[in-house]
């Protein structure tokens, strides 16, 4: 299995419509020409400059959009974003939030019951559980919505900016986590902005600018053109 | 995600925002029953206390008899319209197909509206005793929930791509309720009239809960058959509108 191409965008584009006074939008192309392929069990970064169209990348390959132009050819329904925080209510308690963003990311009800324990002692929430998660500090909900996303388990994991949420201490827990989940064989897209990251991380690296792609390959060699760029300040189209 | 997972999220997520609503309030779920019944308190106040006299109690339980299924109708179909935008945060991070958002609206209000239906049959059972048409009540109910279902998700399709439709939607309500025979028996009206009455579905359920309650009758089944029928196509067209756009909508919200 491994190496197989899962998903592959060809030549893809995505435009929003911004309204812009009465009767009339504006078009406005977020990615323009974005190629590549995603392979079976590896870890790929996708890195760019803020506004680089980054998150709609993201957005197109968890399914949530479809290219205005180009193809997507998918060979899984099981991507998902890791979503922190999907459809949390505040009014509710923490226990009833977790089975609801479980259940949004794809976990069976009686699945998500069944690991709550663990899913408690993991968010340190033991005593809060039952409490309505308004009552949260940011901390806790941070803790609660990581722990949740991170049991959701698809095929291939979508990543944003950073791996490790919450205060200090769970900081360093969930991303120790996520490290593990990235160096088993699962499929992760890692997208940020941080070259750290993706030298760490990653297996080969895109390098979108603008909307488009601009080199694919080693982390090394990408990340260091990506770098020589911005000290430059020279934006390559 | 499963298919079979999807039914699980529209009956837990439309419990839960149901929770969340009682929890928000001071008085909770006590809501649920005082609002449709301040509701049709200011209906009965300004249609029903002109028509009192001998007789003025079935008018008010004849009044009820409409109101309630009228108001579960209308704010299926008013929530329903704006379910895409209420929801943007969440279809930007998941996806989701979009016709479980109508569903879980579906969820909350069928709730709401099972429990006022309860308390409308109490009073009915106190006032005139209860009859074996009753039995009819589910069948009614279900025909119900079909139409509002698929005008809801309707509604939900078309308003995001077309925001301006909202205030359409909200004007045609009250425009359909007036024409809905929650006030007057459309069987009264000159044959020409109620001919053109006939053609808004809800004028038939409504016609059916007040012959099931009032009148211990059986409904008109042929009639709700022909709503059946009617709410099937809309929520096929609509499924297929939603099918069409699934992907497209969450651009829109951003804009």
């Amino acid at each position: 299995m491994s190496g197989e191409t899962i998903i592959e965008l060809k030549n893809v584009g995505v435009r929003y419509r911004r309204k812009a006074g009465f009767m009339r939008s504006n078009a406005f192309w977020a990615l323009h020409d974005v190629s590549f392929n995603l392979k079976h069990g590896e870890t790929l970064g996708v890195i760019g400059r803020n506004g680089a169209g980054k998150s709609t990348l993201l957005r197109l390959l968890a399914g949530i959009l479809a290219p205005d132009r180009g193809v997507v050819v998918s060979h899984t329904d099981r991507v998902s974003l890791l979503a922190l925080q999907a459809g949390f209510i505040p009014a509710l308690t923490g226990r009833e939030n977790a089975v609801l963003s479980g259940i949004l990311l794809g976990m069976k009800r009686a699945d998500v019951e069944a690991r709550m324990d663990e899913m408690v002692r993991f968010a340190e929430l033991e005593q809060f559980i039952d409490e309505p998660v308004r009552t949260y500090s940011s901390g806790m909900r941070a803790r609660l919505g990581f722990t949740v996303a991170f049991q959701a388990d698809p095929d291939v994991l979508l990543v944003d900016e950073v791996l490790g949420t919450g205060d200090a201490g769970f900081k360093e827990k969930s991303s120790a986590a996520m490290r593990e989940k990235i160096a088993s064989d699962k499929t992760v897209v890692i997208v940020t902005h941080q070259a750290e990251t993706v030298r760490e991380l990653c297996d080969r690296v895109v390098w979108v600018e603008k909307g488009v792609t601009v080199e694919i390959g080693e982390p090394e060699t990408v990340v260091e053109h990506y770098l020589e760029s911005i000290k430059s300040g020279s934006r390559r189209p | 995600m499963r298919r079979n997972n999807y039914f699980e999220l529209i009956w837990y997520k439309g419990i839960a925002d149901l929770h969340a609503e009682a929890a928000r309030a001071y008085v909770g779920f006590i809501w649920w029953i005082l609002e449709p019944l301040l509701y049709m308190a200011a209906f009965y106040v300004a249609f029903g206390m002109g028509l009192r006299g001998p007789g003025g109690g079935v008018v008010a339980l004849s009044l009820l008899c409409g109101l309630v299924p009228w108001k579960w109708f209308s704010s299926s179909v008013q929530n329903g319209s704006g379910t895409i935008q209420a929801n943007s945060g969440l279809i930007m991070q998941v996806y989701l197909p979009k016709y479980v958002l109508p569903g879980m609206v579906m969820v909350t209000n069928g709730i709401k509206f099972l429990i006022i239906l309860g308390l409308l049959m109490l009073a009915m059972a106190v006032a005139h005793g209860v009859a074996l048409a009753w039995l009819a009540l589910p069948v009614v109910v279900l025909v119900e929930m079909l139409l509002a279902l698929a005008l809801s998700t309707l509604a939900a399709a078309i308003v995001p791509l077309l925001p301006d439709l909202d205030l359409v939607i909200s004007n045609g309500l009250i425009v359909m309720m007036f024409m809905s025979g929650i006030f007057s028996d459309v069987d009264r009206l000159p044959p020409a009239l109620a001919h053109l009455l006939a053609l808004n579905p809800m004028v038939h359920v409504i016609r059916a809960f007040r012959t099931v309650l009032l009148g211990k009758q059986w409904p008109d089944w042929l009639a709700l058959g022909g709503v059946m029928l009617f709410s099937l196509v809309v929520y096929g067209l609509a499924l297929l509108l939603m099918k069409r756009y699934d992907r497209i909508y969450p651009k829109l919200l951003v804009g």
